[in-house]
């Protein structure tokens, strides 16, 4: 027996999920599509449901000193359209999926579904997002990295809910933004990167280099940033095949029905030295 | 305003945008009983036994061994079984049906029916041939001896899928002894053809009814059929309504698909002349025959497109492997050649040291020339206007010397082709003998029955149109009801660009014969034969002859864009320019240009589907990629008028045509793009990328 749970206040769904192992839905986009059965058939869901998207309470965005605060409930849309934001991640939005998908879907359930070829997750490692996660008992803050440790997997306890994603301010940061699909709209991430620098004169005061869709998680290495951070720009340039190659450890990509691993990895070489060639 | 000049509204634009055309799963089918076949998950092999788990009541299993009298799917080569029996072929290959109430169950029950297989080796290369076609034409050797530059190059193309928007699906019921058939289609007299002989029943027991039909592309023309034949066969067992609703991913994994080819081509040039070609076309037929013969036909009738060359040597295979059957689509057959061809006329040019858009205009075929297949091109041919057009509207001289260099990561390139229209050679006259019917009540409205088959392509407004526009009536006076095989007679399937150029021949006619005898206040009937032109000779054994009844004409013109840094290849534009003898109605044609151009833009280099041990890999719309209107630009389309003596005010095909240049074009943008040869479609990324990185293309 399955049951499914429509809580009204963000109180009651703790209280929910701290009773029963839930299926947390929010928009559905995912999670419909995992668990869909032949047409005519009602989903295959194997234990309850708890559906928090009629919940006011995790649909906000706001900035604060700090940075910006993304309720777990806000849609891409609402997202897509708020000037708070930064642009990466809006860049990312709108050519992520379709504008349906992009009314339904929300960014803690693409955080919590853990897809490697999960877009906007690119960009939160990047921009070094953090989930504040709730339980009845109370709160905890966790970089997103230490959150998603596979493919689908992450570190949610059973009675925890993604309360909100936060992004610390980078006004100075600049940032670059490639998603290879297979074609130009609703599209299944073949590569995907995101690239940031920050400049004082033409020394490189801040380096980041994140990929999706070539591991099982999102990679992004901050030991690798840190050897050339301080680099001028020509020695960046000089030193890009260099970076590429002390990168490409983590480019282990997989042939699949959409693209295959060569193709990936001599991508996503080719899109890292593109990225540290536009620094200027 | 629209700038179309003879256009009418479609008749069924308001039903399809409110919502309220009922497609077959839309249909009222309360009691009806589910459908599920069980199919094989091995390549090849015999079946031992399979064990049927004990059924509920109401549940029931059908299979070979409920064959009425004949264990075939009529198709043009019926080697197709209704049932497995005894053995299988291909992956996914129907051995038997679940039937019942309840969906779950049966799911539940196709789990717990076990198949016992003896596996044996399945064969995924093209080595069996079974179906072997060639011919001449001049004398081949006194130019391969004889020659200034010579060219052997081998080109493949993928298979592709329909993705029509309906997936396919059907209900069937009897009333009282008569089998009645409602179902998504392309060919309602194909599948009644199909029921009577698996029956062996009398024709008049077997009644096919069109709903609407969301998109066909040529999946509809056979397929249908084999569902026919099994629910017939279980329906005679159970005598209860029965209802089959393919889901996507069974329709992408277990329908038929257009053949992968595989084509080799040696030609020889000599003072500036393509003087003779030598082909091999190879194509991939699948477990079973069935259409492939004609499909490899018309491919090897188009083997050198539009292009006059006198000495040829050609000769076709179908082979016989462990996968999914191929058969009818857009095109049928034409497409692979054509883009075989098109990329090969210009890249032997190049090897001659010739300019190729010179090189191919120099050899476009003329009005009273000898076809590949030694015809004779009797109508006039305005190709040379059509290509001057649309480089014109593309201002393609201006881009082809601007991007034509190396690094320019921009190309732009066109093919000529041609269709031949209806089906092959003397077939409309001797094999479909098409009869048209109108009828006229009291209220002088004129009732027009055929059974062609309106599944979005526009033909029940256009027929119509011929009808009011001949008798000099509004439109609003005259009827064309979707096809009900016991109130139509046959007028051939809906395929082969056939509808207008045949079907609408004879609308014509016979409105004029109607207007003749009119008599207001009186109910009349008009039956109208076809009668094809006489000088029409055909000989499909030695493949010599006329091929077809007529051709229509085209001109692609496509620009590119290409990222190095992600081998991605951008559409950046499209032109494009028909003689389709003449619009019946001009937004439907260009609606056939658009969509016919977009898919074979797909095909060119986006649409991907392997096999792995038997198995398309891409099973789901996320992984085989069709373009969407984000991957396409705004395209432009001319029509230019060159009145066929036997079309409705000169009309001749359109379906196919707008689709077989499309990927030759996008490919020889492609090859000015990345300034090297591209040997394969789709040209997709992979691909583009093993090019690039490879010092031999």
């Amino acid at each position: 027996m399955v049951n499914h749970h429509i809580p009204s206040s963000l109180k009651e769904a703790l209280k929910i999920l701290d009773a029963h192992d839930c299926y947390i839905m929010a928009g559905g986009t995912d999670l419909m599509v995992v668990k869909h059965q032949r047409s005519g058939l009602l989903p295959n869901f194997d234990k309850d449901v708890c559906y928090i998207s009629n919940l006011k309470e995790l649909q906000y965005i706001y900035e604060d000193e700090k940075g910006v605060h993304i309720g777990a409930g806000t849609k891409y849309i609402d997202i897509q359209e708020n000037n708070l934001v930064p642009d990466l991640l809006k860049q990312i939005i709108d050519e992520l999926a379709s504008p349906n998908i992009r009314n339904m879907a929300t960014l803690a359930g693409n955080v919590a579904n853990a897809s490697p070829a999960g877009d906007s997750i690119v960009g939160l490692y990047l921009l070094d997002a953090k989930l504040e996660l709730v339980n009845v008992h109370g709160s905890r803050i966790v970089p997103i990295e230490d959150f998603i440790f596979g493919v689908r997997k992450i570190h949610r306890h059973k009675n925890e809910l993604i309360k909100e994603i936060f992004i610390p301010h980078h006004d100075d940061l600049n940032t670059y933004w490639r998603k290879v699909g297979s074609r130009a709209a609703e599209s299944i991430s073949k590569v995907t990167f995101a690239g940031g620098y920050e400049l004082d004169d033409d020394k490189v005061t801040d380096l980041r280099m994140a990929f999706g869709s070539v591991s099982v998680t999102v990679v992004r290495d901050r030991e690798i940033e840190k050897k050339y951070i301080g680099l001028t720009i020509d020695e960046i340039h000089e030193k890009a095949d260099e970076i590429v190659e002390d990168m490409e450890k983590y480019i282990t990509p997989i042939t699949d029905q959409r693209s295959t691993k060569e193709y990936r990895l001599k991508v996503s070489k080719n899109i890292l030295k593109d990225f540290l060639l536009s620094i200027e | 305003m629209s700038h179309f000049k003879n256009s009418t509204v479609k008749i069924d634009n308001e039903e399809k945008m409110a919502g309220l055309a009922l497609f077959t799963d839309d249909l009222p089918a309360k009691d009806f009983l589910w459908c599920r076949p069980l199919r094989s998950n091995i390549p090849c092999g015999r079946v031992r036994s399979v064990n049927v788990p004990k059924l509920p009541k109401g549940y029931y299993y059908v299979d070979a061994k409920d064959i009425v009298k004949e264990n075939v799917v009529n198709i043009i080569f019926s080697d197709w079984p209704v049932f497995a029996d005894r053995r299988v072929n291909y992956y996914g290959e129907t051995i038997a049906l679940l039937i019942g109430p309840d969906k779950q169950k049966l799911e539940e029950l196709a789990r717990m029916t076990q198949v016992n297989y003896d596996e044996e080796v399945p064969n995924f290369k093209l080595k069996k041939s079974g179906i072997h076609k060639e011919f001449k034409k001049g004398d081949l050797e006194s130019v391969s001896n004889d020659y200034d530059y010579t060219l052997t190059e081998t080109f493949e193309t993928g298979y592709q899928e329909q993705v029509y928007l309906e997936t396919q699906g059907m209900i069937m019921w009897l009333d009282g002894d008569k089998i009645t058939i409602k179902a998504s289609m392309q060919c309602p007299y194909y599948i009644k053809n199909a029921v009577v002989r698996t029956l062996g029943c009398d024709p008049s027991k077997v009644r096919v009814i069109q709903p609407a039909v969301g998109g066909a592309f040529g999946g509809k023309e056979h397929y249908p059929s084999m569902m026919a034949a099994q629910m017939a066969t279980a329906i005679v067992k159970i005598k209860k309504p029965l209802k089959m609703i393919f889901d996507r991913d069974e329709d992408l994994m277990y329908t038929t698909k257009r053949h992968p080819s595989k084509t080799t081509y040696t030609g020889y040039v000599k003072n500036g002349k393509l003087v003779g070609v030598k082909a091999h076309v190879q194509l991939n037929g699948g477990a079973y025959k069935g259409c492939s013969g004609v499909v490899l036909a018309r491919a090897l009738i188009a083997v050198v497109d539009c292009y006059s060359i006198p000495n040829l040597e050609i000769e076709g295979d179908v082979y016989i492997t462990n996968t999914m059957p191929t058969a009818a689509f857009r095109g049928f057959g034409s497409p692979q050649t054509i883009f075989a061809f098109e990329m090969f006329i210009e890249h032997i040019a190049k090897v001659a040291g010739l300019d190729p858009v010179e090189f191919k205009l120099k050899h476009l075929v003329k009005q009273g020339e000898v076809t590949a297949v030694n015809g004779k091109f009797h109508d006039p041919i305005i190709l040379p206007e059509l290509v001057e057009k649309a480089m014109e509207m593309s201002d393609f001289k201006h881009k082809y010397a601007l991007y034509n260099k190396p690094g320019s990561n921009r190309g732009i390139g066109f093919s000529c082709f041609l269709h031949g229209c209806g089906f092959t050679g003397s077939g409309e006259s001797t094999i479909i003998n098409a009869q048209l019917k109108l009828t006229k009540d009291k209220n002088d409205i004129v009732h027009l029955y055929t059974s062609q088959v309106d599944f979005g392509q526009g033909n029940r407004t256009t027929l119509k149109k011929i009808v009011s526009d001949t008798l000099g009536i509004p439109e609003e006076q005259v009827t064309h009801e979707a096809p009900d095989t016991d109130h139509t007679l046959s007028t051939g399937p809906t395929a082969a660009s056939r509808t207008i150029i045949i079907v609408g021949y004879l609308c014509e006619k016979a409105a004029k014969h109607l207007k003749e005898i009119w008599k207001p206040g009186v109910e009349q009937e008009w039956i109208e034969p076809y009668v094809g032109p006489d000088y029409i000779h055909w000989d499909e054994d030695t493949m010599q002859g006329d091929a077809y009844p007529g051709y229509a004409w085209g001109v692609n013109v496509v620009e590119v864009s290409f990222d190095p840094v992600t081998y991605q290849v951008k559409v950046e534009g499209c032109w494009s320019t028909y003689d389709v003898g003449h619009a019946i109605d001009d937004r439907i044609v260009v609606g056939q240009a658009d969509g016919g151009l977009a898919q074979a833009i797909g095909y060119g280099y986006l649409e991907n589907m392997e096999v792995a041990e038997g198995r398309f890999r891409q099973k789901t719309l996320s992984d085989y990629i069709i373009p969407t209107a984000v991957d396409l630009p705004m395209m432009e389309t001319e029509l230019i008028d060159n009145l066929f003596a036997y079309g409705a005010s000169g009309a001749k095909g359109c379906g196919e045509l707008t689709f077989v240049g499309g990927a030759p074009a996008l490919g020889h943008a492609i090859e000015m793009a990345i300034n090297k040869n591209i040997y394969k479609i789709p040209a997709n990324p992979e691909y583009l990328m093993e090019v690039m990185e490879n010092e031999d293309h």
